[in-house]
């Protein structure tokens, strides 16, 4: 009962000091824009109570599971396929390549002018972002595969296909885990960079979602504690798709003890 | 005598594609496995034991020579012979019931089978080699005598009518060693008429291995792994720690180890 709670009070000094130092530099500077913790806590709550944070989220998160969803379903299967077949991969692997130098956001000027400042560029940018992580993560997870484990299922006379359904994916499952979060990791950030700059294109028109509220109170109503609370905001809310993509694969794993 | 259930006809497997630089795996095997019969093929590591036993799974294709069963050309795995492998080879995925349900679920050994037919299978394998109460763990929580357990029971549930097993004791200690070489027994059905009892081709560098388990021993030498000699165990069946005890016995397996003891010596002086 003692010995945990007072190392956490240990662990939590330097960042209340920090916390209270930063009050204390803000309330001695005589600019009301300054952001200081109190400001921030209640830019936050009229962000909650008037809707508009939640709304933005929401709007956000939409875009990056479409996106997050259409990326898996294609670099999942062909990521195993390029891991299990040597002419796949030789024929695939100098596309994905090729493609993988190139930040998503820099394909954004392609993606306003095909598909407009709204929702379907910002899901093309994320599906875009996230494709990377999870097909090169299934690609390593199919080759990694314990080769008697095939030979195993070779010897009961199952067919290729049985023999892919139930040994390479398996197999691969835990490489694809680690790829879907590391891909719902850079989906998270693509979103908001996107965002932030469809914004500048759209001249803060309603394309919602939490980058282009970023932006409009940067180039808008300059609100730097409101800033602070969407930064802060787009922080937490990766941390609990990470901490439930965890849980989601320790559910489907249950046989990998760690 | 009927006809041999398993044949090997002058099997040869090289390794390398440069003819110089070959390696000779396996020369000239010549060898029929009666039905029935529990042949153990013994030899130091490099004899090509192994490579046999792959040629007789389909795994590997032969360079020269042919694989026969029941008359007909070996030319790929199939689910008549099952394969029990020395590093265990379950899905860490699947639990003990899971493994042993896999063949019967997914591959051919269960056409047929309904459902509850083929939990009714895997209940009285798991049974038979002891596993009750370890149905739901994973393959890492269980010992090395029970993993290896669970490999046996996988592999018989699939009824298949021969057993190709490559050193599957060599990786547990001594004392799970003995219980598991009579279990096996056991599970074969020594008790039984040889026509009841499964073709088994048993892979092990164990010589008192060798002599408790077998009808025949298949001596091989290696560099390159050739047929020494085939020695007739004629020890009663069933066996058991009597049999170990037997003068017989301890002659059969000094016998054995005449035959490879200056190939082993020179081997681990090289």
């Amino acid at each position: 009962m003692n010995a945990l709670p007072a190392r956490t009070m240990r662990g939590l000094v330097l960042p209340l000091a920090l916390l209270v130092a930063w009050q204390v530099w803000g309330m001695a500077t005589t600019n009301p824009r300054t952001p200081t913790p109190t400001r921030i806590v209640r830019a936050a709550v009229e962000l909650v109570e008037s809707g508009d944070l939640p709304l933005s989220i929401a709007t956000s998160l939409g875009r990056v599971f479409a996106g997050f969803a259409a990326a898996a379903l294609i670099a999942i299967p062909l990521g195993l396929a390029m891991g299990a077949s040597r002419p796949v991969e030789r024929n695939v692997d100098p596309v994905i390549e090729s493609f993988r130098p190139i930040a998503a956001i820099a394909i954004l000027p392609l993606a306003i002018l095909w598909l407009g400042t709204g929702t379907p560029a910002a899901v093309l940018i994320v599906a875009y972002a996230a494709f990377f992580p999870i097909v090169i993560n299934a690609i390593a997870g199919a080759k990694r595969i314990n080769p008697t484990l095939l030979r195993a299922a070779a010897t009961m006379g199952l067919s290729r296909f049985a023999i892919m359904r139930t040994v390479v994916v398996p197999s691969a499952l835990p490489a694809i885990g680690v790829g879907l979060r590391i891909g719902m990791g850079v989906a998270w950030t693509a979103i908001v960079a996107a965002e932030l700059a469809v914004g500048a294109k759209a001249g803060g028109g309603g394309t919602g979602g939490i980058g282009s509220m970023m932006f409009i109170f940067y180039a808008y109503s300059i609100e730097l504690n409101r800033i602070v609370v969407c930064m802060i905001a787009v922080g937490l809310v990766a941390l609990v798709l990470d901490r439930a993509l965890r849980a989601a694969m320790r559910w489907l794993m249950p046989w990998s003890a760690s | 005598m009927s006809a041999a259930k398993l044949r090997l006809r002058h099997v040869g497997k090289r390794f390398g594609a440069d003819a110089a630089k070959q390696t000779v795996a396996v020369d000239d095997f010549t060898l029929d496995v009666a039905p029935g019969e529990f042949l153990v093929i013994v030899g130091p590591s490099g004899c090509g034991k192994t490579t046999i036993l792959n040629v007789l799974a389909g795994l590997e294709p032969p360079t020269a020579g042919e694989a026969f069963i029941d008359q007909r050309p070996i030319s790929g795995p199939g689910p008549e012979r099952g394969v029990m492998f020395q590093d265990y080879a379950l899905f860490p995925w699947q639990t003990v019931s899971g493994n042993v349900e896999f063949g019967l679920r997914h591959g051919p050994a269960g056409d047929g089978l309904d459902t509850s037919a083929r939990n009714a299978r895997v209940r009285a394998t798991i049974d038979l080699v002891g596993l009750q109460g370890s149905e739901h763990k994973y393959p890492h929580q269980l010992s090395g005598g029970m993993r290896q357990r669970v490999a046996l029971a996988r592999l018989i549930a699939n009824e298949p009518q021969v057993l190709l097993m490559d050193e599957p004791l060599a990786a547990l200690d001594a004392q799970t060693r003995l219980i598991l070489q009579d279990e096996l027994l056991r599970i074969w059905g020594q008790d039984r008429s040889a026509a009841q009892r499964r073709t088994v081709v048993f892979i092990t560098h164990a010589i008192d291995e060798a002599v408790f388990l077998a009808d025949r021993v298949a001596v091989m030498t290696a560099h390159p792994g050739r047929l020494k000699a085939l020695i007739d165990v004629a020890l009663p069946r069933p066996r058991n720690d009597a049999t170990r005890a037997d003068p017989q016995f301890q002659a059969l397996c000094q016998h054995i180890w005449s035959l490879i003891r200056d190939e082993a010596y020179r081997a681990t002086v090289a």
